[in-house]
């Protein structure tokens, strides 16, 4: 019951008006970040970092970790009513949540993906309070191999979840490997298809072609029938999910937590990764897949919630491993060594008042988030009412300086632009942008854990059947892939290929 | 956006009104008449959060108490640093607002990866402001566990290529292991990670079985009894790890020495008057003794060589020399 003791513990250290306030701070900002599309919760973190030097630790970690979760929260807004992910973890809520929008269900999608959070946050939470000793062996478990086998069921998800045709979805997987492979090679370091350019030595900014491929692509789309889209605002129908969506969705949420909280929690996941594996699962699962794609709201609910649980799957390598999993958790990682405590082994015993007031206070942020969110729906809902001419151009401005205010890098405007028109003439030829998005996301981490693992291992690939977990990760994906084949095969009589 | 900024405007008002500036005697002597009239950047090439990141933040906090001037901590990343450090040796303006605080990895990128667009000329240093050192790191359990290095390369050497270690490509943890496999005989299996401390991840997951670190990467795991440092390559042994022996003692060398050396510089061409003031601002804050100690908690300790302004130049100019004698006898440099 240690937990408990310290759970308690916790809220008594968070309990003092400051702590609430700036936890309540960092869940506003965070709602903001998350629902501006360009400005990431990375922005605002770095941003706001030297303020929290002056803050007692509890008061700052917990706005910065509010900040993380909030943009979660945040980021599916743009998807579902413009079609543009405020952040990349929301990439794939736009599928059916746009869709869902356009039938007039905007409220719905947006209900369930905040109330989806609020559920897998919390479930998540419930996890780390109890299991985080155990669970971080877990992470400390997945070396090259395992990360491998990972990254490879990530593809294969991802093969399954395109919904048009699969040799276009293909051909996409392929060009977001090309793209990937911009920049320094992970194991001699030598330049790759860099062109001499410096701003290419880094590889292509991952931020500048979501934007880029996402945003600036509706746009240009939308101004050719700026006209026509303007019936979306007209015929909205309730902003409450019903009935109907509440059964659909409680099984996606459930499944999506656990999901989410496990690919958190390993080095390779993350939310992005979360979000695409669920909506496959979802797709898996359902009775008839070709929903997926046309407003499904299990499609929705289920990948909101992944990426919600991944952010507090995340905080257990941070918090007792001292591992970052991604950009924004080594931020924190940072914000903690500021503050003189070197997360690691020793962090809970040494200073429990630190973390047991930190997981407090995402307990309390998650509850200040729902009970921001949900009123902002209505508010959020009517910003369709604003006519696109307003609004595109708005978007864009935010766009620009988010992507700017990433690097201070004017490069990646130009990279953004390019990809702005690549997206608009893929969008043309009605190829989908989430495959190449995925690969692009996987590839470096598939290809420097495949090199790591053919180095350590004496018998070549015989590493990935030697390990188990790295055994049955391969095992679903070449599972999965035969599946894919056989949907293939089905749909051949007139089928779509 | 608007609504942002006046949230992080009020919560920033609200921060600085607790921090009181006391500033330095001898900095206020050197102020220019006109500067700063504006913030301060310090430029820093790897991401926030990073181990260069708390370095240059916290000089900054300390720099603006000494100073009473504002100061601001730009990341400029990409390229494992190269975008930033061009940009700082041809692009920023050398007006005094743009410091970078730098690790001398800039030799090498000057070196090997400048080509003929810049080169370590279009850099001033200014201060030094601290210095880690690599160390190797073994597991306290497994097949190594209480090995010392001497052993652990003994079974390299009986064993060619079956003792993995974690090295960061094209980069010192690389050239440490040239260095000692040049002087020893043995072999290793390298390992290629995008860092030092998932490399220490990996030793405590079992996948490597020679991490290679600075201090404050592996700190906590060695407070835990998780890990332990077998040997430094720094010249002379360390303060926080006095019973580490150096490379040097272990294998009778002298030129295994693989260190951060954390700076200041500015672009060429700043005014002298605006470099000598920016120059007592971080010297004065890096004599503070709270900021003395946060360095040491991010394990970084200080070179006595390089504490004296009027010869850390000439020591500098010495180390940077014997890092292209390195290159050139590796044959990475012609």
């Amino acid at each position: 019951m240690d937990a408990i003791n310290g759970l308690a513990m916790g809220f008594s250290v968070l309990f003092t008006p400051e702590n609430l306030y700036f936890c309540f701070l960092g869940s506003l900002v965070g709602t903001l970040v998350g629902v501006l599309p360009g400005i990431g919760p990375l922005a605002a973190l770095a941003l706001l970092l030297p303020v929290t030097f002056q803050l007692a630790p509890v008061a700052g970690l917990g706005m910065l970790c509010a900040i993380f979760y909030g943009a979660m929260y945040g980021g599916s807004t743009t998807s579902i009513l413009v079609n543009i992910p405020g952040e990349a973890a929301s990439v794939v809520t736009a599928l059916d949540g746009h869709a869902m929008a356009r039938q007039g269900r905007a409220g719905s999608a947006l209900g369930i993906a905040a109330i989806g959070s609020f559920i897998a946050g919390t479930i998540s939470l419930v996890a780390l309070t109890f299991f985080s000793p155990l669970l971080a062996s877990v992470a400390i478990s997945f070396g090259p191999p395992e990360n491998f086998g990972l990254m490879v069921l990530g593809l294969v998800s991802t093969l399954y979840m395109i919904g048009g045709s699969k040799v276009k979805g293909v051909l996409m997987i392929a060009l977001g490997f090309l793209a990937a492979t911009v920049g320094m090679d992970i194991v001699n370091g030598q330049d790759r298809f860099t062109l001499n350019n410096v701003n290419l030595a880094g590889g292509i900014e991952i931020l500048s072609v979501v934007i880029g491929l996402y945003g600036l692509s509706e746009i240009l789309t939308n101004c050719e029938t700026i006209v026509k889209n303007q019936l979306l605002a007209e015929k909205i129908r309730g902003l409450w999910p019903s009935f109907k969506d509440w059964k659909a969705s409680w099984k996606p949420m459930m499944r999506g937590s656990f999901l989410g909280f496990f690919l958190g929690l390993v080095p390779g996941g993350g939310p992005v990764t979360a979000s695409f594996v669920s909506y496959t699962l979802e797709k898996r699962l359902a009775k008839n897949p070709e929903r997926f794609g046309n407003g499904a709201i299990e499609g929705v609910a289920g990948p909101e919630a992944a990426n919600n649980a991944a952010v507090s799957g995340g905080m257990i390598p941070l918090f007792t491993l001292g591992i970052p999993g991604n950009a924004v958790t080594a931020l924190l990682l940072g914000a903690l060594v500021i503050q003189g405590v070197q997360p690691g082994p020793t962090f809970i015993t040494q200073r429990p008042d630190l973390f047991w007031g930190v997981v407090a206070s995402m307990y309390v942020g998650n509850v200040f988030l729902l009970l921001l969110n949900l009123p902002l729906i209505g508010l959020w809902v009517q910003c369709l009412r604003v006519p696109y001419r307003v609004l595109f151009p708005l978007i864009l401005l935010l766009a620009i300086v988010g992507t700017y205010s990433a690097n201070k890098n004017v490069f990646d405007l130009w990279v953004m632009l390019g990809f702005g028109v690549v997206g608009y003439i893929l969008r043309k030829l009605q190829y989908e942008f989430s495959p190449f998005l995925i690969a692009f996301v996987l590839a470096p981490m598939l290809e420097q854990s495949l090199r790591q693992s053919m180095v350590m291992s004496p018998h070549g690939m015989f590493i990935f059947a030697e390990r188990p977990i790295a055994a049955c990760l391969i095992g679903i994906s070449l599972i999965l892939a035969v599946l894919v084949f056989r949907q293939r095969k089905l749909n051949q009589p007139g089928g779509d290929i | 956006m608007k609504l942002i900024h006046s949230f992080i405007g009020a919560i920033a008002a609200v921060a600085t009104a607790t921090a009181v500036a006391q500033v330095s005697p001898n900095v206020a002597k050197l102020k220019p008449k006109d500067f700063p009239t504006q913030s301060i950047e310090y430029t820093v090439v790897y991401p926030a959060g990073g181990g260069m990141d708390l370095t240059a933040r916290q000089l900054g906090k300390f720099a603006e108490q000494v100073s009473g001037d504002k100061i601001l901590v730009n990341n400029r990343t990409g390229g494992a640093g190269m975008v930033g450090h061009t940009y700082l040796a041809t692009q920023a303006k050398p007006d005094g607002y743009t410091v970078g605080i730098l690790a001398n990895l800039v030799w090498g990128d000057a070196m090997l990866r400048g080509k003929d667009k810049w080169s370590l000329s279009n850099l001033e240093t200014i201060a030094y402001i601290n210095s880690d050192a690599l160390a190797w790191v073994a597991a306290t359990k497994g097949p190594f566990a209480g090995k010392s290095a001497k052993e652990i390369v003994q079974t390299a050497k009986d064993k060619p290529g079956t003792v993995r270690v974690a090295i960061v490509p094209g980069s010192m943890w690389e050239y440490l292991i040239d260095q000692i496999e040049a002087a020893t005989g043995a072999k290793f299996l390298r390992v290629p990670f995008q860092g030092g401390k998932p490399g220490v991840v990996a030793l405590l997951g079992g996948n490597v079985d020679i991490a290679q670190g600075f201090y404050g990467e592996f700190e906590s795991y060695l407070q835990a009894d998780q890990v332990k440092p077998i040997a430094v390559a720094s010249a002379s042994r360390l303060g926080n790890m006095k019973d580490v022996a150096t490379f040097n003692e272990i294998f009778g060398t002298k030129d295994i020495v693989w260190n951060i050396i954390r700076l200041a510089v500015v672009p060429k061409g700043t005014p002298a008057d605006r470099k000598a003031y920016l120059a007592a601002t971080i010297n004065a804050a890096v004599r503070t003794p709270a900021l003395a100690a946060e360095f040491a908690k991010l394990g970084a300790y200080t070179d006595p060589l390089l504490t004296n302004p009027a010869t850390a130049a000439a020591e500098l100019d010495k180390m940077a020399q014997a890092e292209r004698a390195f290159y050139v006898k590796t044959g990475r440099l012609k």
